[in-house]
């Protein structure tokens, strides 16, 4: 599903650049779940970003679902996230003025051909994460954990392959968090996708079949479980 | 993104930064109000002049002798009958309506005290006629001396509001035509000054017939010859008479002529109007009559460009006016776009994350403008036609009366219209097209991150 080969991501230019990724190279099977861990500035979310075609200023190659992510142009990347990726952000990162069904929905207005009527497919995926009865609730509106799964629904909209959650229970209590925990090892052992998270609470992710384990931009730890 | 979807997501938008769009749309109202303004004013003052003033009819042509060529005498060609003829023969050419200038001066004396009484019985009883006004009339002491010319009666066929215009019977009043240029100037700065009754359509039937002594002048009166007395009565007020003096049936004035100047007088022709099928075929038309070796009297044509040029360079000042408030909007718009487009960065982010291209977003921030372009635009178009109905109201009813003042000041030709709208949504493209540009170029991993 996933091959990374060399990927060096690099900052800022002259003397105040800055490595956020020095060389690393990975390898991810479909279906699996995975766990990226490390310190802060470890570079775990700008590898989540290269994966997910939102950062294309990296050397080296990365081939997601069979793409060549460097060898695409701006509109093939936006088709890529709009179709196999789906993002789960730590700060939910939900549009205020739209409701949870709308926030849902939102891929829709990107997405090439016609997928069916959009809010009842985002119902249908507020139903999965539980969230049926708040479909015309504002994120305002919705507690943390409620929110977080208002997000997770959103990347599930467009039937992703590939959920890439960045630190999704970061902002959570451990009630909260261990469902949403429990919602993305569903999506993985029900659904089949394939879900890397990055995390720095690496125990709570108990269904994790892989950990990733990055320091100072370099895999320092990788082993399948 | 289809058009469709495009339009759902900027609708979305646009209601939630309403407030920020209609204090950036504002500079856009103004400017288009004040374009509409300013061009129906000059549009309006312009129909003035083309209609009123210097009235042309595109598919006429006035058509002189060659008053001199280096060809010599040989080449001169008069206008007489036979050119006449040879001009409607002309391919392209309708009609030819010749006109020839009585040869000789003549005076009219209106005196009032020497109107009959039941004449002036009549005059008392005109709509708008005050004993004042017939008090006025019996003063009357205006001696004139009057150009006259003669004009084929089918040029003014239309004009004519009263009884017939053609040479008369033996001993009855010739009828003749006042320039309605001339009737305006009468009416608006010379009537009502001297308590005078105005000329209008209404009272033509009831003005009595006047005295006209040909071939007399009180310029020089050591004129030789008889002189004629007889009779005109108005009959209507015409573009095509003479600015200066009376316009008589043509059979007229060449009868008068061949009495007092001879046959010579009477058989040439000063101009003629030469009527082409359509003003499409005018250019052909003019060709061929330069062709026979006539000239064209352009002197109507060029007072009225010359005027409707000073009006077009007025207005387009006050329309570079309106173009440089519809510019500081535009960059006001910029500014707006700008601090929208920063507060939106993470929302951008996530967009992109979620399958927006940057064409995408260029596309979506150009459909806000767009709208708040149609908006101020159908706005300034509401508020610059409402200005001008009110403007037209006020000076209507309080502008003292003055010649050609019109009753409608403003004309509203629909690509003014058109051409309002697409100053706003233009330049509201072109304020929102950098802070587009940059909210495209933003790296939805830094904004979505925080960096």
């Amino acid at each position: 599903m996933i091959e990374l080969t060399n990927i060096a991501r690099v900052y800022g230019k002259g003397e105040s650049a800055t490595s956020a990724l020095r060389g690393v190279s990975l390898a991810v099977e479909a279906g699996a779940f995975v766990r990226i861990v490390g310190t802060s500035g470890s570079g775990k979310t700008t590898l989540l970003n290269v994966i997910g075609g939102l950062d294309s200023g990296y050397s080296g190659t990365a081939v997601v679902d069979g793409k060549d992510l460097r060898a695409m142009n701006d509109r093939e990347l936006s088709r890529f996230r709009n179709g196999t990726v789906g993002f789960v952000f730590q700060h939910f990162h939900l549009l205020e003025h739209l409701d949870a069904l709308h926030n849902v929905a939102l891929a829709d207005f990107f997405a090439s051909g016609d997928g069916g009527d959009p809010l009842r497919r985002a119902g249908e995926v507020l139903e999965r994460v539980g969230l049926g009865d708040k479909t015309g609730s504002r994120p305002s509106q919705l507690s943390g954990g409620q929110k977080q799964r208002v997000a997770v629904a959103r990347a599930l909209f467009h039937r992703p392959r590939l959920i890439l959650a960045d630190e999704p229970t970061g902002n959570l209590d451990t009630r909260t968090s261990g469902q949403i925990i429990g919602l993305l090892e569903s999506l993985n052992r029900d659904d089949r996708l394939t879900v890397v998270v990055v995390t720095h609470e690496a125990p709570l992710f108990h269904g994790a079949t892989q950990t990733v384990r990055l320091e100072d931009g370099r895999i320092v730890g990788a082993n399948i479980e | 993104m289809t058009l469709h979807k495009l339009g759902r997501f900027v609708a979305q938008n646009i209601g939630r930064n309403r407030k920020n769009f209609i204090f950036a749309g504002i500079g856009i109202v103004v400017g288009v109000s004040s374009f509409i303004f300013f061009t129906a004013l000059g549009s309006g003052i312009r129909r003035v002049v083309s209609t009123e003033i210097f009235p042309l009819d595109a598919n006429r042509i006035t058509v002189i002798p060659r008053k001199a060529g280096f060809s010599g005498p040989a080449g001169l060609r008069p206008l007489d009958d036979a050119a006449v003829k040879a001009l409607e023969a002309l391919p392209d050419v309708a009609a030819v309506y010749p006109r020839m200038r009585l040869a000789v001066p003549a005076t009219m004396s209106l005196v009032g005290g020497r109107f009959p009484e039941e004449e002036l019985a009549r005059i008392a009883r005109l709509p708008g006629v005050t004993p004042d006004i017939v008090a006025s009339v019996k003063r009357l002491d205006l001696w004139l001396e009057i150009m006259a010319d003669g004009i084929d009666p089918r040029l003014v066929k239309d004009e004519v509001q009263f009884g017939a215009f053609a040479d008369p019977p033996e001993g009855q009043p010739v009828p003749f035509l006042l320039s309605k240029r001339l009737v305006e100037i009468y009416n608006a700065s010379f009537a009502e000054t001297r308590h005078l009754p105005l000329i209008s359509e209404i009272i033509i039937p009831f003005v009595p017939s006047l005295p006209l002594v040909i071939n007399d002048s009180y310029v020089n009166r050591g004129l030789a010859g008889p002189q004629e007395n007889i009779r005109v009565r108005i009959v209507g007020t015409s573009q095509q008479a003479l600015l200066g003096g009376i316009t008589l049936p043509l059979a007229t004035v060449r009868a008068l002529n061949r009495r007092f100047g001879g046959e010579a007088a009477a058989d040439h022709f000063d101009s003629a109007v030469v009527e082409a099928r359509s003003a499409a075929h005018i250019a052909s038309v003019q060709a061929a009559v330069r062709e026979k070796g006539y000239g064209i009297d352009t002197s109507q044509q060029r007072m009225a460009d010359s005027v409707a040029l000073a009006v077009t360079l007025v207005m387009l000042g006050f329309t570079l006016i309106s173009l440089t408030i519809v510019g500081v909007a535009a960059v006001n718009i910029g500014h707006t776009f700008f601090m929208i487009i920063f507060e939106r960065q993470r929302e951008i982010g996530l967009l992109r994350a979620v399958g927006a291209s940057r064409a995408d977003i260029r596309a979506m921030i150009h459909g806000e403008a767009a709208v708040v372009g149609v908006a101020g635009g159908a706005a300034g178009i509401l508020l610059g036609t409402a200005g001008c109905l009110l403007v037209n109201l006020l000076a209507v009813r309080l502008l003292p009366k003055f010649p050609f003042k019109p009753t409608q000041f403003f004309a509203y030709p629909w690509w003014m219209f058109a051409g309002g709208m697409l100053l706003a949504v233009i330049f509201c493209l072109a304020g929102a097209l950098s802070p587009a540009s940059r909210a495209a170029r933003l790296d939805p991993s830094q904004t979505l991150s925080g960096r």
